[in-house]
């Protein structure tokens, strides 16, 4: 089965507004226990990333690139990167989240985002 | 509260163990300390043991109640304690309480972890498990790979280069490499870790931007120290040394979701409150042992106990004022760095090298001279849960 | 041992011939300087010595991998091996690690065993970088036919060279081959492959003297680690 929707929700506090990913039971900044489920919006800008050699068991890649970035609606998630070589991205670069197979555990593909560098 | 001394300390040598299992680690460790203790045939009234991974790494649980029996404690109340990396300094902690409100009177609490019985690979997946598991488990994240993400942010925010990574990592190997408990007993030197075109190979990127010999090495090993009230800490042979304070807080789970995640907020609060509750300013420490599971970390936490201000602790360490007789020796055991890192054993092991630096037991060369008062930082998950101490020289 | 040397003659079948592997100075983490260099037969004896007390080694599969090796370095030794080479690695004359190969045919070389018995400063992958060095520039071969034995070898070898797998059964009797191709191996040679030539004449004189072997109790500390109080 094809799953390319990016299936990720995020929870926004109905009192404060604040947008938590991934979910708690009360808003990290007041305490509120409501929330909105939004979907993280459009591209992302990257925070931070690592190519990260040496994988745990269930790896069988030399390297893969893993990032944080922050949607245009404020969900800051996780993801693989596409990449070859550090040198292709830049902290704040504009990245394009797709949804892909990210690893394998129990024999069973799990799906997570992939973003992709945009020049 | 009644104050309490650490009145006896042990550790093992560090490193790849292969013919001893955790219970062999865990055991040697507490009868190191029970006889520095000068404690001979008699028994102690509770036994905290810090693992966080028997479970997942030696397939053995209840590790306290199998301990008791090793060490013919019984019936002494027994424990184990998990919280990560911080497991150490935590069941020191929870001794430290128990003696402290007078409910017992001596303790052992002992740290270990047995990380080579599986592969490099499957200790790896295991330290990652701390991750949270739908929102950064499942990408392959590693914890070196956590650090080089905050290394990233680090470097470009306070302008912390290779360079001074790799000197944390020379000085402490240097350091290690005297310290005969130390798991990495060689030094490194800059030709051979960056100058030569030969360090490609020595020292490959792990999680870039940090190097191999940016991280700690995964480790068998452990360590143990006796409680009990400072009241009756003469009846014990050695020189006392007060847990004059403590501090512990916690931090969101997913850095991501830190306000600033180059701000470990965690080890700022634990090491503030150890330090109010010993009544010191970071300027009075004499030693530290900080938790350089990456070279990063002994920069980013020196800032954070606020023995430099932010920006200025890699500096610090090219200026030498990290260095044993420099303004503030940092891991003079050659840290997490050199020592090596048995997840559970970490915290208490960093307490037995300041207790060893107080009494002033070790070796010229390894001794801080005539050190009066001693920090430590034990570092959970990715800063989400640290654990402080500040120790004092008894009289 | 008096031989039959008319029978001997059918035992030993003919060699390729086979350009020496010339020897290359490594420096390491620590900063010191580990010579690789290929032995000769004559040499054989003596880096047996070193290699028989790792045989009892359980940890890792070092018994299974220092058995066949001893065997195979003996084979070569009393010529039951054919185009078989050893390169070994020196740290002041001390022997800290070992490859064996051999070729198969004038195209396609069997990798056989790395052996390191100084364990943390990446030796290991220095020297099978050498061998696949000696393969593939100096024999001029077009592949290397590759198994692990240990965990850590497969890990090692397979990702950090990303060898393509093959069905071809490997001599060594267990999984089927990786195969290292020379683009492969160009293309990953930048990465994995160092080491400066010549080596300064002293330091390869040193080398050449004597094999000092290190003494049991230190290998076995080295490969298994530390134990008890």
């Amino acid at each position: 089965m094809m799953k390319q929707q990016i299936n990720i929700v995020a929870y926004q506090c109905k009192a404060c507004g604040k947008v938590h990913f991934p979910f708690h039971d009360r808003c990290l900044s007041c305490k509120g226990r409501e929330f909105d489920e939004i979907k993280p919006q459009g591209n992302a800008k990257l925070i931070t990333f690592s190519q990260i050699f040496n994988l745990p068991w269930g790896f069988d890649n030399r390297f893969i690139f893993v990032g944080v970035a922050e949607f245009e609606n404020g969900v800051k998630a996780m993801g693989q990167i596409t990449a070859n070589d550090p040198g292709e991205l830049k902290l704040g670069m504009t990245v394009k989240p797709t949804w892909g197979v990210v690893r394998v555990i129990g024999g069973e593909d799990v799906y997570g985002l992939i973003y992709k560098p945009i020049q | 509260m009644r104050p309490v001394a650490i009145v006896g300390a042990g550790m093992i040598p560090f490193g790849r163990r292969d013919d001893d299992n955790l219970m062999d680690l865990l055991a040697y460790a507490s009868l190191n300390a029970l006889d520095d203790a000068g404690l001979g045939d008699k028994g102690v009234d509770s036994v905290y043991v810090a693992n966080m991974g028997a479970g997942m790494l030696n397939h053995q649980m209840s590790v306290a109640s199998a301990l008791v029996d090793r060490l013919s404690l019984m019936p002494a109340a027994a424990e184990a304690i998990e919280n990560g990396p911080a497991s150490g300094a935590s069941a020191i902690k929870n001794g430290l309480l128990a003696v402290a409100s007078g409910y017992y009177d001596v303790v052992l609490v002992v740290g270990g972890e047995k990380m080579r019985d599986v592969s490099g690979w499957r200790a790896t997946d295991f330290v990652a498990s701390m991750t949270h598991p739908t929102a950064e488990y499942i990408y392959g994240i590693t914890l070196p790979g956590m650090a080089g993400m905050f290394t990233r942010l680090y470097m470009e925010k306070y302008g912390v280069t290779r360079e001074h990574l790799v000197q944390v990592a020379i000085k402490n190997q240097e350091m290690g490499a005297l310290n005969p408990y130390a798991h990495v007993e060689s030094r490194i030197t800059h030709e051979g870790i960056v100058d030569s075109w030969h360090s490609r190979v020595n020292n490959p990127p792990v999680a870039d931007p940090l190097h191999l010999y940016d991280v700690c090495p995964v480790s068998d090993g452990a360590a143990a120290v006796i409680l009990a009230p400072l009241d009756m800490a003469k009846k014990f042979k050695k020189t006392p040394v007060v847990i004059a304070g403590f501090g512990q807080a916690t931090d969101t789970h997913s850095l991501q979701e830190r306000q600033d995640p180059t701000d470990l907020k965690a080890v700022t609060l634990a090491s503030q409150q150890a330090l109010a509750m010993a009544k010191l300013t970071p300027s009075d420490i004499s030693v530290a042992e900080l938790h350089d599971a990456f070279t990063i970390l002994e920069i980013a936490e020196s800032e954070h106990v606020g023995f430099f201000p932010k920006g200025q602790g890699a500096q610090a360490v090219i200026d030498g004022k990290t260095k044993l007789g420099g303004q503030i020796p940092i891991n003079v055991s050659g840290g997490l760095k050199a020592r090596g890192h048995p997840v559970g054993a970490t915290g208490v092991a960093q307490v037995v090298d300041l207790v060893w630096q107080l009494r002033h037991e070790l070796p010229e060369g390894r001794q801080v001279k005539n050190a009066q008062t001693g920090l430590s930082v034990n570092f959970g998950g990715f800063g989400n849960n640290v654990v402080s101490f500040v120790l004092r020289r008894g009289e | 041992m008096p031989f039959d040397m008319e029978l001997e003659s059918k035992l030993r079948p003919p060699e390729l011939p086979m350009v020496p592997y010339p020897p290359k100075l490594v420096t390491l983490a620590n900063g010191r300087h580990m010579v690789v260099r290929e032995i000769t037969r004559d040499e054989v004896p003596r880096v047996l010595e070193a290699v028989r007390p790792i045989t009892t080694y359980e940890r890792d599969y070092y018994d299974i991998v220092a058995s066949r090796v001893y065997a195979e370095l003996l084979a070569w030794y009393r010529w039951r091996i054919v185009n078989e080479f050893c390169l070994i690695a020196q740290i002041d004359g001390m022997l800290v690690g070992l490859v064996n190969s051999r070729m198969l045919n004038a195209k396609t070389g069997m990798s056989l065993h790395t052996l390191t018995t100084d364990r943390g400063l990446r030796i290991g992958s220095h020297m099978f970088a050498a061998k696949m060095e000696h393969h593939i520039e100096y024999l001029n071969q077009e592949e290397v036919l590759i198994v692990a034995e240990s965990p850590i070898g497969f890990r090692r070898w397979m990702i950090e060279y990303g060898l393509e797998p093959t069905d071809i059964p490997h001599e060594l009797g267990g999984a089927p081959s990786y195969r290292l191709s020379k683009e492969l191996y160009y293309a990953t040679k930048d990465r994995l492959v160092v080491g400066d030539r010549p080596v300064p004449p002293d330091i390869l004189a040193q080398a050449l003297d004597e094999i000092i072997v290190v003494d049991e109790k230190t290998v076995a500390e080295k490969i298994c680690g530390v134990k008890g109080r």
